[in-house]
């Protein structure tokens, strides 16, 4: 096998050494490679096919394991030993029934590139969708960003201004009690809380007086009007 | 010393007789083996042999790499993270670089006079795939793009841009294909899968991840309009800056122009067909059922 394969070898080197003489002289091939231009076929492993004297199962025999009596054992046979194997060749295909079987598994499974190819645009459709509809949902969202920022400085501006108003008037309180007793007074005490509501009774009164007066203010200079 | 005839002397005389070198007749070097110590023999035999005293260092049988001695190791204290999952399903491509494609091709171990698939660069021993683990194909890497410089007609599984580009500056083509794992499988060892006596079956279309790929033009899909990819070689070639070569006035036109079906997977087989190794012969089914169902 070996020097018949050789022999192909050489025979297909110089056929190609010919086909290239008869176009153009061997000398640029060799300059151009730096050897001649050759090449190496697959070596396969030598088949054992045992071909001389083939092991056929007997079916008739009860000897005879049952896997060797399949039709897949008879492919196998079939594609060992040839023709010699006695299997009918009819037998390498599917038979009727086992094709529809396979014709009505590649409908379930298998779909076709059409079909593949309209799942794949739907999907993407899909997936576009939510990205336009989240894109808009941003947008509408900063457009209301300016107005919500205002609205928050506005809001802690006027809490800032509270608070310190806040201690403002604590101080200005703590000072009168120091004023009204003489002494630094814990504003948690009795004694100041009772001073603080004095001085806001005060200050009602102050301010319904000024209402009133207002309101005098306001008629008496009407009057002459009318 | 007796006057030998030859022109090498005595040497070349005994080079001759002497049987070939095999590995019945090789030994290692003088002196390139040590003898193995032998601990606790001799004076310090009761002894501990120089393993220190009692416990699993004495003893040899330490606890497993990452064990804590019962707490909570360090390795499954912290949580785990999606980067990896599944990766005992993703898709494997064994790189091919254009380097080592050259250096195949120089060595003559791949015929560029035929249409290169993965028979052929498995064949050659240029790759190993291996179907089993996950492995979908070849992937071919630009590596050595350089350096190459064959023209040829290739099918891989995928392709990175600059690989593409440095084949069709050479003036060759480039497809790249799916093949599912049987078809895959019989792609890299046909032998075996010819001796089985079973009709070649239809290579089944890529799953919907993949489509997107192989009808890709700038991908040189298998499924790709072949218009489109005559504009994506074109495009390809003003970004790369080389001017395409014209290939239907090539001398190797009929070569370059061999493209396998959607559902073929040797060159010049049709699915279907039985190859029979032992009398060489290729045997076509008759039936209209069967050649609908192989012919779809």
């Amino acid at each position: 096998m070996a020097a018949s394969s050789l022999g192909r070898r050489t025979a297909m080197l110089f056929g190609i050494v010919k086909t290239f003489s008869l176009q153009r002289p061997v000398l640029p091939i060799i300059s151009r490679c730096g050897s001649l231009f050759q090449i190496a076929t697959y070596n396969p492993k030598p088949l054992r096919l045992n071909i001389k004297d083939p092991y056929i199962p007997n079916k008739e025999k009860e000897d005879t394991p049952h896997w060797q009596k399949t039709d897949k054992f008879d492919r196998k046979l079939f594609g060992r030993y040839g023709s010699i194997s006695g299997v009918d060749p009819v037998k390498l295909w599917p038979s009727p029934e086992k094709l529809e079987k396979l014709i009505a598994e590649e409908q379930e499974w298998q779909p076709t590139l059409e079909v593949m190819l309209q799942n794949i645009a739907a999907k993407e459709m899909e997936r576009e969708k939510k990205v336009k509809a989240r894109e808009k949902l941003i947008a509408t969202n900063m457009a209301k960003m300016p107005k919500m920022i205002e609205d928050w400085r506005r809001e802690t501006r006027a809490l800032k201004m509270k608070k310190r108003e806040e201690k403002a008037r604590k101080e200005r309180l703590v000072a009168e009690a120091r004023e009204r007793f003489g002494y630094a007074l814990d504003p948690r005490s009795p004694k100041f809380q009772e001073m603080v509501q004095e001085i806001e009774k005060e200050e009602k009164k102050k301010k319904k007086l000024l209402k009133s007066r207002m309101k005098q203010g306001d008629t008496a200079p009407a009057a002459p009007r009318t | 010393m007796s006057a030998s005839k030859t022109t090498g002397g005595k040497a070349i005389d005994i080079l001759r007789n002497l049987p070939r070198i095999s590995l019945a007749n090789l030994r290692p070097n003088p002196g390139a083996r040590k003898t193995e110590r032998r601990r606790g023999r001799g004076a310090h035999g009761g002894n501990k042999s120089g393993r220190g005293h009692k416990g699993e260092r004495q003893r040899g049988n330490r606890p497993r790499l990452g064990f804590e001695g019962g707490q909570t190791p360090f390795y499954l204290a912290i949580p785990k993270y999606g980067y990896n999952e599944g990766h005992s399903l993703r898709p494997q491509y064994q790189p091919l670089s254009l380097r080592r494609l050259q250096y195949l091709i120089d060595l003559g171990r791949v015929d560029t006079s035929q249409p290169i698939d993965l028979t052929q660069l498995v064949n050659g021993r240029g790759v190993t795939v291996q179907p089993l683990k996950r492995d979908y194909g070849v992937h071919l890497v630009e590596e050595g793009a350089d350096i190459f410089s064959a023209k040829i007609n290739i099918e891989v599984q995928r392709a990175t841009e600059g690989a593409v580009a440095a084949i069709e500056r050479n003036g060759g083509v480039i497809t790249t294909g799916f093949y599912d794992f049987r078809s895959l499988t019989i792609l890299c060892k046909p032998v075996p899968f010819f001796l089985s006596g079973q009709p070649i079956p239809k290579r089944m279309l890529p799953g919907e991840d993949m489509v997107r790929y192989y009808t890709g033009a700038e991908n040189r899909g298998y499924l790709s309009d072949p218009e489109e990819v005559e504009r994506a070689r074109q495009e390809l070639a003003q970004k790369y800056g080389y001017v395409l070569p014209d290939i239907s006035k090539d001398e190797l036109f009929h070569m370059l122009s061999i493209r396998k079906d959607c559902r073929q997977i040797f060159f010049g087989l049709a699915p279907g067909w039985v190859v029979n190794m032992a009398e060489r012969k290729i045997l076509k089914p008759t039936d209209e059922k069967l050649l609908r169902y192989y012919g779809s």
